[in-house]
């Protein structure tokens, strides 16, 4: 009878076995048995700063087959968002870039080899120098290489090519930061340790959505045992918001006001630490002086806030013990975005809320390697944080190269717009696009197509030849992506990581690094970077470059280093090594594990102070380490500084003809940026709206007549959208949200920037709606 | 873990030409470094055991006890839309590119005051009266009857997709490179070793949990659950899913999931579109058979014909038509099941009759060759009982129909009901039955019939769109087909309206003066296609019910 039930119900077989899970070793668990790894490796995930640690799965070959989260990272402890899931997917993608492309008479692009490729590039770059000036050639770069090529890169722009005027696409998410901490802190340096988001009573979220932004970030807040007070100041109704203990809707753009407010309320009812400041900052007082035009009336009336929300936050600040400032891109991206990061900062020093566990002014901002960039990029300061127009500078870094001083210019980069701008009025005629996609992300999108047409000749350099840029180039090189090349990357706690390659790229694709070390021979400048001969070799170079410099990570001995320490934030000198190693000894002896300190802080200790400039960094701690806890700062007299200004009203504000505010950003955690890589999987396209929806407060919509999932016209002054209505109580009325990684979204935001950062502001112009 | 293989990016130091640095670069890009394990057991273990630690939170401390089982329990105070669950669930259970298991979507409302979102995480609710069980034609589902998972038997499933439309909450995925559906199984084979399921391991804030919840009294009845699952998603008194989702949170009481005015169209199941436009058919011309009486076998050949298309089309349906044979034995619970027998047994039947009809005429010589004395036996028999054969003949193909209709009302999809459903298939049966008799002989007595039958029919459909004309607008199922059939789908409404609307009136002209013969075939023709179309809007239009999704999908 056994042989009939077998017969009639099937149990097993080829189908079931697909699905089979067998324990896969390596601390996986269970995992399915067709995708049994070999070996596993840990690589850091390649989309944004977080700086998730992945466990790849590795078969005999070495090649990747499968990935999970690696539960042995600070930063994820075994956790990562659908895109580091995903992180090897759009690997395989179809559109892969495999060779070079070069546009040919007919104004076609056609497959050459590389001999060629450089032969055009070099041709074709040096001619408009030739006729044009060395500086008529420029390139936008990216947050997404690793940090060896990104030194690499702004090298050999510079002293190899005589580029004068470079940037990145890290101006669209970093750059307010980088100047809001370098004015306030004399260097470009986030204080903070992830551990932070556990340790602290009060966490004031400002234009930040970490649970679709940073979901792995949004985990350390849930795992807070404090009973944390959570405010979140946003326009929208975000899951962040829904998340907070109190959500702060101010009216767009008037977050300077509030904070002014509220250090003015601050100040009035004496909740500041008065001895902090008098030690450790220099400008308070006109500060204070300053915010006295900011009483509750004002900020109630500018801010749209109920004066009883004001107050909360202020008690909330007064109150606890360690409150911790958090920003994202509705700071960053703004018209005075660097004052109003300063107003957190202000915030923060003038109550002396920083370098304690669970406190700080904190930017939770960045692509994965955003950090990297800002310290090697080369733009506007010189590659190491250095000042370009400091002639000591300019030697000593000069000496560590090995080149000659000449080669390094005395002036700073223009900035991405201004490059845009240079382009406009001829004085760029040759632009060099890596690892970014200007034609979709930046501000007034239509701009591009027509600056475009301006240029002599466009470079892209990409892992696919598909994007809205790459369409648009002249030359168009193969780039290895992530996964697919070694090097470091630094994340927003200033963690060094390592990237590994784990699989083959496809076609004739090179790493970064190597295509900019074939430029380097064919533009004639090779044997100024002999000594760049590898990743590794590189990062000997930078740690040289960081000595004695606020991020000196010179105590790391390699790559390996980092991986076997599960990544070491900077600063690590070689002193900071011999600590950890006599601890780590002593704490053997003692067999006290890193476990059991954590845990203990978890449970609220105070007592573990594992933050930098005390002198005592414990070898159990090493792994959260946080700045600033003796108060003394990287400017010339180690004090911080206040900034700020009067706050200007939003450039462009609701009228009768344009009656809305549009707010955009990202609306998923599936999409990353504009989609280059995550439309490469079918999971995230999934997990991700398939098409532009426009939030819609139900008044408005009512009062337009529009149904959820009709289609209308978004229009500004600069170009309209049709979006699909989404009915919403998350946006108020009068305001609508669109998500940032649809192409159009930019045709419609305004080209403003702030003054100090040049950082564009996307984040509201004005609109109308009209049913199509 | 790999060889310390020092970076051999060849740096020439004289100048060497290009060329040759281009090749080695492009062979250094292909060279991966080849894994060597060297983790120490002892790493393994430590990592698993402390991953243990965080994993005994997500499971429970027992198994079911007595009328218990396993069920999800998503917090979703902590559910804040990160999607993890749904990657790593796919990443870790080795799906295919574009096959997911769970899914996160939005649910929206709230006041200006009060404004609300609420994301919500969803998978199999391994259901206390599974639908997808209780449909399935082959037994390929089963519920675990200790831990209540159900199972799905992946080498057992024949592909039909029945599952899909019981399902209320669109669970099972069909694979067309399988052909077969897949669905989450809760990871029991990691519940079996305490290891959570996939998607509470990748939670990053523990939203997801197994926990031990009752559904059944102590008497062995199932507990009826109707408002204590979620808002906004569909409800719960159908199939008793288990999924507990907790909040502390007042939800306002205007929640709506974010794609529920989404208009979406359902695939049109072609194989199906063809079988139920056939297989009426066939039924039909039995029926008429039967009951007006018809004699001669023409008109039986024409069923027998419209049975073979029907009945051989709805083996296209299948993603495995070889496995089809244990069709039988979902007998006691599935109404597909016992279409697909009851069909099989009437097509020989039916066969059988027609023969009979064509022997019958026939002048059979007994001593043609042994046995056929008996052959004319039986064929003068059933001749004899003629009468009783054929309206054995129609009772059988009817209760096959009849069947058929079940199949789709047993779906609980409002748009499929039995008053909508019924006409709808009987309806198909009396407009093309009548159009071919029409066809083969102009008699005034089917043209009439094929008029009253299409009027009906049309009456019967048009009856969707009565909601549209009522002030409220909730998204309800009935709304979201008539909006459908009005919206994305209205040229083929149209369509079917105009085209029905022709035969009637061709029928009336066709009657008021004679034409060849042809011209009534052409009647048949675009009946055929008019009632083919309209089978094809039955399963367009359907509202399939699913839980929140996101925006503009």
């Amino acid at each position: 009878m056994k042989w009939l039930k077998r017969l009639l119900r099937v149990r097993e077989g080829a189908m079931t076995s697909e699905l089979v899970l067998r324990p896969g070793e390596f601390g996986l668990g269970k995992i399915p048995s067709r995708l049994k790894p070999v070996a596993t490796t840990s690589s850091i995930c390649g989309f944004c700063s977080t700086g998730c640690s992945l466990k790849i799965h590795l078969n005999e070959k070495g090649e990747a087959i499968n990935l999970s989260a690696d539960p042995n990272y600070p930063v994820n402890l075994g956790m990562a968002c659908p895109k580091g899931w995903e992180a090897l997917t759009p690997l395989h993608a179809a559109d892969r870039a495999t060779q070079p492309m070069l546009r040919n008479a007919d104004g076609i692009l056609e497959p050459v080899d590389w001999n060629t490729a450089m032969g055009a590039f070099v041709k074709n770059f040096q001619g408009i120098q030739a006729r044009h000036g060395k500086a008529a050639i420029s390139f936008l770069g990216t947050g997404q290489i690793v940090t060896e090529e990104m030194a690499l890169l702004g090298a050999l722009a510079k002293f190899g090519m005589g580029m004068l005027h470079i940037d990145s696409n890290t101006r669209q998410c970093m750059a307010t930061s980088h100047v809001a901490y370098k004015q306030s802190f004399g260097f470009d340096a986030p204080p903070f340790t992830y551990q932070d988001f556990e340790e602290s009573d009060a966490l004031i979220f400002v234009g930040s959505n970490p649970c679709i932004a940073h979901p792995i970030m949004w985990q350390r807040v849930m795992m807070n045992r404090r009973n944390p007070e959570i405010i979140v100041v946003d326009p929208r109704r975000t899951e962040t918001a829904m998340a907070a203990t109190l959500h702060v809707p101010l009216r767009p753009k008037s977050d300077l006001v509030l904070l002014y407010g509220l250090a003015h309320l601050l100040i009035a009812r004496s909740a500041i630490n008065r001895a902090f400041i008098e030690k450790h900052c220099t400008g308070f007082d006109a500060f204070a002086e300053f915010v006295k035009k900011f009483p509750l009336e004002r900020t109630v009336r500018e801010t749209g806030l109920p004066a009883s929300t004001i107050e909360r936050v202020v008690e909330i600040i007064a109150t606890r013990q360690r409150v911790s400032f958090w920003w994202t891109m509705g700071v960053n991206q703004g018209h005075e975005s660097t004052r109003t990061a300063q107003a957190l900062i202000n915030l923060a020093l003038m109550t002396g809320q920083i370098g304690r566990p669970g406190t700080g002014a904190n930017s939770i901002t960045g692509q994965c390697n955003a950090m990297g960039s800002r310290l090697f990029g080369n733009a506007t300061s010189l590659l190491g944080g250095y000042d370009f127009a400091n002639p000591d500078d300019r030697a000593h870094v000069a000496k560590i190269l090995a080149i000659d001083e000449s080669r390094i210019p005395s002036q700073g980069s223009w900035a991405y717009d201004q490059i845009l701008d240079g382009i406009d009025r001829g004085d760029i005629r040759g632009l060099w696009v890596i690892a970014t996609n200007t034609a979709h992300s930046w501000i007034n999108q239509g701009r591009f197509a027509d600056l475009r047409k301006k240029l002599d000749f466009l470079v892209v350099q990409d892992m696919y030849g598909s994007t809205e840029t790459a369409r648009m180039a002249d030359l168009v090189l193969p780039a290895a992506g992530w996964g697919e090349k070694d090097g470091i990357m630094i994340n927003s706690e200033r963690r060094l990581g390592v990237v590994r390659k784990v699989s083959r790229a496809p076609g004739q694709a090179l790493s970064d690094f190597a295509i900019f070390k074939l430029i380097a021979e064919a533009w004639g400048c090779g044997d100024m970077f002999r000594a760049w001969s590898s990743p590794a070799a590189t990062f000997e170079i930078l740690k040289k470059l960081s000595q004695g410099r606020p991020f000196d990570f010179s105590g790391i001995r390699d790559h390996a280093h980092i991986d076997e320490r599960r990544g070491i934030q900077w600063p690590y000198t070689e002193a900071d090594e011999a600590r950890f190693r006599m601890k780590n000894d002593e704490g053997r002896m003692t067999n006290a594990g890193a476990r059991s300190d954590v845990e203990a802080q978890r449970e609220g200790s105070t007592s573990s102070d594992q933050s930098l400039g005390s002198g005592t960094i414990s070898a159990e701690a090493d792994q959260n380490r946080r700045l600033f806890s003796d108060g003394k700062f990287f400017t010339s007299d180690q004090r911080a500084k206040f900034y700020f200004d009067e706050p200007r009203s939003a450039p462009e504000l609701a009228d009768e003809k344009y009656p809305f505010v549009l707010l955009t950003g990202r609306g998923s955690s599936a999409q990353w940026h504009t989609g280059t890589r995550t439309n490469k999987s079918d999971v995230l396209r999934k997990l991700a709206p398939r098409s532009l929806y426009v939030e819609v407060n139900p008044a408005d919509a009512e009062g337009l007549h529009f149904r959820s999932g009709q289609k209308v016209f978004v229009r500004s002054r600069r170009g309209q959208v049709t979006a699909a209505v989404t009915i919403t109580t998350a946006v108020q009325p009068g305001q609508l949200f669109l998500p940032m990684h649809f192409d159009v979204v930019n045709t419609l935001t305004l080209p403003v920037f702030d003054p100090h950062s040049r950082q564009p502001s996307y984040k509201a112009c004005a609109v109308s709606i009209s049913a199509k | 873990m790999f060889t310390e293989e020092a970076e051999t990016i060849s740096s020439p130091h004289s100048p060497e030409p290009t060329r040759t640095l281009i090749d080695d670069y492009l062979a250094e890009q292909q060279r991966l470094q080849t894994p060597v394990r060297r983790f120490s057991d002892a790493h393994d273990q430590q990592i698993l055991s402390e991953r243990n630690q965080q994993w005994r939170e997500l499971i429970p401390l027992s198994e079911p006890g007595l009328g218990e089982q396993y069920a999800f329990e998503v917090d979703l105070d902590r559910c804040t839309g990160c999607k993890a669950c749904v990657a790593g669930c796919h990443s870790l259970n080795g799906l295919e590119e574009e096959e997911t298991w769970r899914d996160v979507g939005l649910v929206l409302g709230g006041t200006r005051s009060h404004p609300f979102q609420q994301t919500v995480t969803t998978a199999c609710h391994h259901c206390a009266d599974p639908a997808c069980m209780n449909g399935c034609p082959v037994l390929a589902y089963e519920k675990d009857p200790r831990t209540g998972i159900v199972r799905h038997l992946d080498d057992q499933c024949i592909g039909c997709q029945y599952c899909v439309l019981k399902c209320p909450y669109d669970v099972p995925k069909y694979s067309e490179r399988l052909g077969i559906v897949r669905k989450c199984d809760m990871c029991q084979s990691r519940l079996a070793v305490g290891e959570p399921p996939a998607c509470a391991q990748a939670c990053p804030t523990q939203a997801i949990r197994i926990v031990n919840v009752r559904v059944e009294t102590p008497e062995g009845k199932l507990i009826e659950r109707s408002n204590d699952f979620l808002e906004s998603a569909p409800a719960a008194d159908y199939t008793k899913p288990t999924t507990r989702f907790v909040t502390r949170r007042t939800w306002p009481d205007n929640v709506e999931a974010a794609d529920a005015n989404m208009l979406r169209r359902q695939p049109a199941h072609w194989p199906l579109v063809f079988m139920l436009t056939f297989a009426p058919m066939a039924v039909g011309c039995f029926v008429f058979i039967a009951a007006l009486p018809i004699p001669g076998f023409s008109a039986a050949i024409t069923g027998l014909t419209a049975a073979l298309v029907g009945l051989t089309a709805s083996i296209f349906h299948l993603g495995q038509p070889l496995r089809a044979w244990r069709v039988f034995l979902g007998l006691r619970r599935s109404w597909l099941s016992r279409e697909a027998v009851i069909f099989a047994g009437w097509f020989g039947l039916a066969a059988l009759f027609t023969l009979e009809r064509i022997l019958a005429r026939a002048s059979i010589n007994a001593h043609l060759f042994p046995g056929a004395i008996w052959i004319k036996f039986a064929i003068e028999t059933a001749h004899r009982h003629d009468s009783a054969f054929a309206a054995t003949v129609a009772a059988i193909g009817a209760i096959g129909l009849f069947c058929s209709a079940m199949i789709y009302v047993d779906t609980n999809r409002p748009f499929w009901k039995a008053t909508q459903t019924f006409p709808r298939f009987f309806g198909t049966g009396a407009v093309l039955a009548c159009s071919a008799f029409f066809a083969l002989s102009p008699n005034f007595h089917y043209a009439l019939g094929l008029i009253a039958a299409v009027l009906i029919k049309l009456g019967v459909e048009t009856r969707c769109f009565r909601v549209l004309d009522e002030e409220n607008d909730e998204p309800s199922p009935e709304r979201m087909t008539a909006l459908v059939l009005s919206g994305p789908l209205r040229r083929l409404t149209a369509t079917r309206y105009l085209t029905a609307v022709a035969v009637m009136m061709t029928t009336g002209a066709v009657l008021a003066m004679p034409v060849s013969p042809y011209a009534r075939w052409l009647i048949f023709a675009v009946a055929l296609f008019s009632e083919g179309l309209e089978r094809s809007l039955f399963f367009r239009a359907v509202f399939a019910p699913k839980m929140p999704g996101v925006v503009s999908t």
